[in-house]
C-alpha cells in the first residue's frame, strides 16, 4: 500500500481528481476554480485535465451555482459546487434550504439531490467579518442537509470518497485555517470514512471534549501540553452527529465540554448539551461547558480574542475538574 | 467642458482631479509594497480605475450619497476623505472609526457620505436603491451613486436593484467599474451582452464610457447626474478600464491571464490625464514631477505616522452588536477578557 505526505488542500485536490477520473458524471462548478485553480488552489490543475465543461468557471452568482448544481444532481450528474468562502453562501440559502434540503421530502422520495457543496469556512486567517464565519449551525438546523467537516488530510479524503456515493445534499465545510497547517500520510488508494461516525482522537477518563473541524488540532495540543486525561471526540459529521459515540464517552468520563469557533448561542454546542442533558444527566458530575466564539460578528484585528484558544480551553477544563 | 466653468475654474477642477489620481496611485503603491513587507495584512489595489472614479466624483455635489465597493480609494480621496481614515482602516488600528473590525479595503467614511463597505459583492446596490427612495420621498436635492465591478452584474442583487430603481424611477447612478476581470474570470465569460445595454431591459438609461479617461467619464457622469437629479430616473454607466494590478494582494494573475494594460503605458489613466492636461496647457512636466514627489512624501509620512497607533482595545470587540449590549454578550465579554 503506497501513501504520500499531503496537506488538506492536496488531499482534497487528489480526491477530486480521482472522482473526476472515475465517474464521468462528476462535475465541478464554482468561481475561479478552473483556470485559476481556486483561490485556495484546491482545484489546481483539474480544468486542464478534465476540460472546462466538467470543471466550470462560473459567473459571480452563488444562487446560480447552487441552483444549477441542484438541477444537475436531479438529472444524473454528481455536481460538486464550490462556494469560494462560506460567508458568500447566503444569497444561495433559499436554494439550499427550500430546494436542495426539501426535494426528497416534498416529492415523496421521488427526487433526491446527490450534490457535495464544498466551501472553506472559519477564522484564523485575518479575514474579518466576511471571510471567517462558521455557519454550520444554519445548515445543521435544516432538515435534509448533511453537514461534514474534516479536521485533517486523511479524514478529508475518506469523507469526500464516502460523500461521492451519498444520495443527499452535503455541505462539506473545509476549515481553511487547516488547509496547509499539517501534512500527514494519506494512502494513494481509495478508502472511506463513514458519514455519521465520529472518531475518538484520543482516549481519556476524566472528561470528554467534543469538537470538530478547525478546533481539533487546538484541543488536541492543549490537552497534550497540559497533560489532561481527556477523551477527545472529533465529530467529523456535524449532522447527523454521532450521538452514540458522545454518549458512550460521557458515560465513562462523567464530564463534557464542547469546543467550536462558531458563536455560542444555538451553536452545535447547544444541541449537544441538550442531547446530553436529556440522556446522560445521571452520569454527569459537572455542568456541560461550551468554549466557543462569542455572539458577535467576527472581528479583524481582534481575531485572536475571538477565537477559542488554549487558555480558554484550559480554563474550562479547570472548571469542570474542580466542580463539586 | 468650457460651458461649465470659466478657464481658471476649469483649470482648478481638472488639476484637483489629477492630483487626487496621483495621490491614489501613490497610496496604492505604498500599500502594496507595505503588504509585501508584512506591514499590512491584505489590500485590493485600485490601480487602473482612478479616472473612472474621479471622473464620476467630479460630477457630484457634497450632499450626494455614495454606496461604494472595496476598490474605491480614488473616489474617496477625490471627495475629500483624508488618507488617514483609509490608512487607519487598512491597519485596523485603534483610531479606525470601525474599531479595526473589518478586513483591509473595507472603508468607512460616514462624514463624507460614503457607506460602510461589505465584502459580498453587489450587496450595496439594493441599499443604494433604498437610499434613493428616501431621497425622493423626502424631496431632497440629492442623488445616490453606487459602485461595483463587472463580475457583480451577475448577482441577484444587481438585478433586484436595477429593477427596483427603474420601477420607482429613482435618482440613482449605477456605476459599473468594468475592469474586465472578476478575479480570474474575464468579462466575456461573465456576461453575453455589454453591461450598459442591460439598462434598457429594466427601463433605465444605459451608457458606456472610456473609464481610463477622466474627462470623458466626467462628461458622461455629469449628464447622468443631471438626468437623475431632474427626476428622469436611474442611469447605468459602464466605465471600461482595466485592472492593472492583481485582484488582491493574495492573487497571482499570471495563473490566468497575460499582461494587458501596464502602468505607464498609453492607456494608463494617469498617462491619459497628463496628456489631456498638457493639451489644455494646464500642466507641465515639471509640475507633474513635483506633484508626484509631493504625493509620495505625504503617503510615506502618513503611513509611518498611522503605523504607530496601537490596536483597538480587546473589550471594544463586544460593542455595537446591538445598541444595548445583551446580557449574553456582557457575560461573554467578562469571560474573554
Ligand atoms: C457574493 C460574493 N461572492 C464571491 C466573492 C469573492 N470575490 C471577491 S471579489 C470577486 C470578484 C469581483 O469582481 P468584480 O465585480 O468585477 O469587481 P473587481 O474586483 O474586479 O473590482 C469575488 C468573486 C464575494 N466577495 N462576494
Ligand atoms: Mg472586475
Amino acid at each position: 500500500m503506497t501513501s504520500r505526505q499531503l496537506n488538506m488542500v492536496q488531499a482534497i485536490n487528489s480526491t477530486l481528481d480521482f472522482a473526476l477520473s472515475k465517474n464521468d458524471s462528476v462535475v465541478l462548478l464554482g468561481e475561479d476554480i478552473g483556470r485559476d485553480g481556486g483561490v485556495f488552489r484546491v482545484t489546481e490543475g483539474l480544468q486542464a485535465k478534465y476540460g472546462a465543461e466538467r470543471v466550470i468557471d462560473m459567473p459571480l452568482v452563488e444562487l446560480g451555482i447552487v441552483g444549477m448544481a441542484i438541477g444537475m444532481a436531479l438529472n444524473g450528474l454528481k455536481p460538486i459546487p464550490e462556494i469560494q468562502f462560506q460567508d458568500f453562501i447566503f444569497t444561495a440559502f433559499d436554494q439550499l434550504v427550500n430546494q436542495a434540503a426539501k426535494l426528497r421530502y416534498r416529492s415523496g422520495g421521488q427526487y433526491n439531490v446527490p450534490m457535495i457543496l464544498r466551501t472553506p469556512y472559519g477564522g484564523g486567517i485575518k479575514g474579518g467579518l466576511y471571510h471567517s464565519q462558521s455557519g454550520e449551525a444554519y445548515f445543521a438546523h435544516t432538515a435534509g442537509l448533511t453537514v461534514i467537516s474534516p479536521s485533517n488530510a486523511y479524514d478529508a479524503k475518506g469523507l469526500l470518497i464516502s460523500s461521492l456515493e451519498y444520495e443527499d445534499p452535503i455541505i462539506f465545510l473545509e476549515p481553511k485555517k487547516l488547509y496547509r497547517a499539517a501534512k500527514m500520510e494519506v494512502p494513494d488508494e481509495e478508502y472511506k470514512i463513514p458519514i455519521g461516525k465520529a472518531s475518538i482522537v484520543r482516549e481519556g477518563d476524566d472528561l470528554t471534549i467534543i469538537t470538530y473541524g478547525s478546533m481539533v488540532p487546538l484541543v488536541n495540543s492543549a490537552v497534550e501540553k497540559n497533560k489532561v486525561n481527556a477523551e477527545i471526540i472529533d465529530l467529523r459529521t456535524i449532522m447527523p452527529y454521532d450521538g452514540e459515540a458522545i454518549l458512550q464517552s460521557v458515560k465513562k468520563t462523567g464530564r463534557a465540554m464542547i469546543v467550536h469557533e462558531a458563536p455560542r448561542t444555538l451553536g452545535m454546542g447547544s444541541e449537544i448539551s441538550a442531547f446530553l442533558a436529556e440522556r446522560a444527566i445521571d452520569y454527569l458530575m459537572a455542568p456541560i461547558l461550551r468554549v466557543t466564539g462569542p455572539d458577535t460578528p467576527f472581528p479583524y484585528r481582534l481575531e485572536d480574542y475571538y477565537m477559542p484558544n488554549e487558555r480558554k480551553i484550559m480554563k474550562a477544563v479547570g472548571k469542570l475538574m474542580e466542580f463539586r | 467642458m468650457t460651458e461649465d466653468f470659466n478657464d481658471q475654474e476649469e483649470k482648478d477642477v481638472f488639476l484637483r482631479a489629477y492630483s487626487s489620481m496621483i495621490l491614489s496611485r501613490m497610496f496604492d503603491k505604498k500599500i502594496v509594497s507595505a503588504q509585501r513587507q508584512g506591514r499590512v495584512g491584505f489590500y485590493t489595489p485600485t490601480i487602473g480605475q482612478e479616472a473612472t472614479q474621479v471622473g464620476v466624483s467630479m460630477a457630484l455635489k457634497k450632499g450626494d450619497l455614495v454606496y461604494e465597493y472595496y476598490r474605491d480609494v480614488p473616489f474617496m480621496i477625490h471627495r475629500g476623505v483624508p488618507i488617514e481614515i483609509l490608512l487607519d482602516q487598512i491597519m485596523g488600528n485603534g483610531e479606525d472609526s470601525a474599531k479595526g473590525r473589518q478586513m483591509p479595503s473595507h472603508y468607512n467614511a460616514k462624514e463624507y457620505n460614503f457607506m460602510s463597505v461589505q465584502s459580498p459583492v453587489a450587496a450595496n446596490l439594493p441599499l443604494a436603491v433604498g437610499a434613493a427612495y428616501a431621497i425622493k420621498l423626502r424631496k431632497e436635492d440629492k442623488v445616490v451613486v453606487t459602485t461595483f465591478g463587472d463580475g457583480s452584474t451577475s448577482t441577484p442583487d444587481f438585478h433586484a436593484a436595477m429593477n427596483l430603481a427603474s420601477v420607482f424611477n429613482l435618482p440613482i447612478i449605477f456605476l459599473c467599474e468594468n475592469n474586465q476581470w472578476a478575479i480570474s474570470l474575464p468579462v466575456e465569460k461573465q456576461t453575453k451582452v455589454e453591461i450598459w445595454k442591460k439598462a434598457e431591459a429594466y427601463g433605465a438609461h444605459g451608457v458606456k464610457v472610456d473609464g481610463n479617461d477622466f474627462l470623458e467619464t466626467f462628461k458622461v457622469a455629469k449628464e447622468a447626474v443631471e438626468r437623475a437629479r431632474s427626476g428622469k430616473g436611474p442611469v447605468l454607466i459602464e466605465a471600461v478600464s482595466y485592472r492593472i494590478g492583481p485582484h488582491s494582494t493574495s492573487d497571482d494573475p499570471s495563473k490566468y491571464r497575460s499582461e494587458g494594460i501596464t502602468e505607464g503605458s498609453e492607456k494608463d489613466p494617469i498617462v491619459i490625464a497628463e496628456k489631456r492636461l498638457k493639451e489644455l496647457d494646464y500642466i507641465t512636466d515639471e509640475v507633474i514631477d513635483k506633484m508626484k514627489s509631493e504625493a509620495k512624501r505625504i503617503v510615506d509620512e502618513k503611513f509611518d505616522e498611522r503605523e504607530k497607533i496601537p490596536p483597538p482595545k480587546p473589550e471594544t470587540m463586544f460593542d455595537d452588536v446591538y445598541k444595548e449590549m445583551t446580557w449574553i454578550i456582557k457575560e461573554e465579554k467578562g469571560e474573554v477578557l
